[in-house]
């Protein structure tokens, strides 16, 4: 399937998603498909694309905190069994007053640990989510700080507690100062 | 169900070693001697790179991306030039893209002799892991001489190369490759193709189904060996490797059969020392005259992209999987706005994780280990007993006796003893 007739095919179901299709300057020219669609229609488009692909490999999300928005953009290559395949960029987007994906880990179950990363990074709530748990920031972490956010303050000297340090806990116990 | 649950014991291994560059926490449930629960936990070596690149420069990001690993420390750079070029339209020229295949694959050949003497090392064969090691020393001096370190060798710059592959590198890289091809390779297939107690080591243990590899998106010689015919190189179109006839490697070549267990991922990676030989050889011979950058002075580069506005992805095959990096530029920046990228152990750690269940504690180490995070040389496993509450810490050494044990009652001639070598990915 070329580039063109994939995005003749997505157009046909999804008429609101802009779609444009780039090429690079690599000596064997390559192209790739970025699709930008609403925040309600994401889910839909997603279980269009394992309909025409069930072996389509996902590979990143790319989430953004663009000022008033949070973007999030998804990669899938699809078709690799035919040789050439295609890059499939999907990017959808979200009020940050009302930062709430739909989780698409019942599609594609790979997809569960980058959004456990992108909920604790950017704070991107994503409904239904099975596994809401921290992946990389420590457990003790404050709630509700997001430190990829571009207006993210940073924790302040209040929120930072005893951390269950052997050596903090007998100091506290002992009365011991500094 | 809850008599059952008191002689569950669950097993952390891990975060902290100091010879991984990427800790992980594995949290094993066990029932008696089989797995039944794998979770993953990382972070513990979070760097808050992408944070640090908002504050950079173009040229500056570039070398902050080469710090991400140190054995894959060519395709990072590499992968993110190639997304700054898709972004700003530059085009590279012929003799830089040829000498970026020689390097990429001159850095396949030691990583993959590298994670073949680490599993070696896991199933107690240190003799095969000391002379691999041994061999690597060649690919890693020729490396040396052209870059002039033997690894973070910078050799990219946006839009080219920074160092030319000159006539005595030619020679001394056919060379090394008549040298492993008589020496080195005969050895490596007999013990990681036709040693029959490596085969029934690693044979039926850690298994990724083909349904699994695509469900789990493993990449690299892990999908590769569960039959998923899957190279960026080749799916891509990447560079010039279409004119180097890159086609996937796939166990089914040389066994017949694919699995999907730790002894095809092996084999994968034999097949592949060949593969990147070959492609070395044809690279070389292929190879144009001409310039090797697109433009002559760095400071043009950040001047062309400072006008810039768009976004880009690259995409390269490491020798562990996909690398794939996005950046987006805004006019009037001289960084990237957003710089974001993946590197293929994070999705191949879930796969192994789904791998492991029904394994022995045994078959930990190895399976780990030949997804190539080195996780093998696990420092502690602390062992909490549910039922007690107990608990007692486990080293690196006891966990490879357990692997060691198991090697042995297939083959009494074993003679490894568990030592702590300190295997490094790490070698900041």
């Amino acid at each position: 399937m070329t580039p063109e007739e994939f995005a003749e095919r997505i157009k046909a179901k999804f008429e609101d998603a802009e779609i444009k299709i780039t090429e690079n300057k690599l000596p064997h020219p390559r192209r790739r498909i970025w699709i930008e669609v609403s925040r309600e229609k994401f889910k839909d488009l997603v279980k269009v694309l394992k309909e025409i692909d069930p072996t389509a490999q996902f590979s990143i999300i790319i989430a953004e905190d663009r000022g008033d928005k949070l973007t999030a953009k998804y990669h899938w290559e699809m078709f690799w069994e035919q040789g050439e395949s295609l890059s499939v960029v999907v990017g959808t987007s979200c009020p940050k007053d009302d930062p709430v994906l739909p989780t698409i880990s019942d599609i594609f179950p790979s997809t569960l640990p980058y959004e456990r990363e992108i909920q604790e990074f950017l704070g991107i709530k994503y409904e239904g989510i099975p596994d809401p748990r921290r992946l990389f920031l420590p457990d003790d972490f404050p709630e509700g700080i997001y430190p990829l956010r571009l207006d993210e303050t940073g924790i302040t000297p209040e929120m930072v507690k005893n951390a269950g340090h052997p050596y903090r806990v007998w100091k506290e116990k002992k009365g011991v100062k500094k | 169900m809850n008599n059952k649950v008191e002689y569950w014991v669950k097993i952390p291994i891990g975060p902290i070693h100091p010879a991984l560059e990427e800790p992980e926490k594995f949290i094993i449930t066990l029932d008696g001697e089989r797995i039944i629960n794998v979770d993953v936990k990382l972070g513990y070596n979070l760097r808050g790179l992408e944070w640090i690149a908002m504050r950079r420069n173009w040229i500056q990001v570039l070398y902050l991306a080469e710090r991400i690993c140190g054995i894959c420390s060519f395709s990072h750079n590499h992968t993110y030039a190639r997304a700054v070029e898709e972004m700003a339209g530059i085009k590279v020229p012929e003799r830089a893209e040829y000498i970026r295949v020689i390097i990429g694959e001159l850095e396949r050949i030691h990583s993959h002799l590298l994670n073949l003497g680490v599993v070696a090392h896991t199933i107690g064969y240190d003799t095969v892991l000391h002379l691999s090691w041994l061999a690597r020393e060649k690919v890693m001096d020729i490396l040396e001489d052209i870059g002039g370190n033997r690894v973070n060798y910078a050799g990219n710059m946006i839009g080219g190369v920074r160092r030319d592959i000159k006539e005595r590198h030619k020679r001394a890289i056919l060379d090394m490759i008549y040298y492993y091809r008589q020496e080195v390779m005969p050895k490596v297939e007999e013990v990681f193709l036709y040693d029959p107690t490596v085969e029934a080591r690693l044979r039926d243990s850690g298994v990724i189904p083909k349904r699994i590899a695509i469900e789990y998106s493993a990449q690299g010689p892990t999908a590769r060996g569960s039959g998923i015919k899957k190279d960026v190189r080749y799916n891509e179109k990447l560079g010039v490797y279409p004119d180097l006839g890159v086609k996937p490697v796939t166990p089914k070549e040389f066994t017949g059969v694919i699995k999907g267990d730790v002894f095809d991922r092996m084999v994968v990676r034999v097949g592949e020392l060949w593969q990147s030989m070959e492609i070395i050889e044809r690279a070389l011979d292929q190879m144009p005259e001409g310039k090797i950058k697109a433009f002559p002075k760095d400071n043009m580069i950040i001047f062309k992209l400072k006008k810039a506005e768009g976004e880009g992805i690259g995409r390269y095959e490491a020798p562990r999987g996909e690398v794939i990096h996005y950046v987006r530029a805004e006019p009037g920046r001289d960084g990237p706005a957003k710089w974001k990228m993946r590197e293929p152990t994070f999705p191949n750690l879930f796969a192994v994780a789904r791998a492991l269940v029904g394994e022995q504690l045994a078959d930990v180490p190895v399976a780990i280990a030949s997804i190539d995070p080195c996780l093998s040389c696990t420092d502690r496993v602390v062992v909490i007993d549910a039922e007690t509450g107990k608990m007692r810490i486990l080293t690196e050494v006891d966990l490879l006796k357990e692997s060691i044990k198991k090697t042995k009652e297939i083959n009494p001639n074993i003679k490894a003893k568990p030592e702590r070598i300190g295997i490094g990915r790490c070698v900041l």
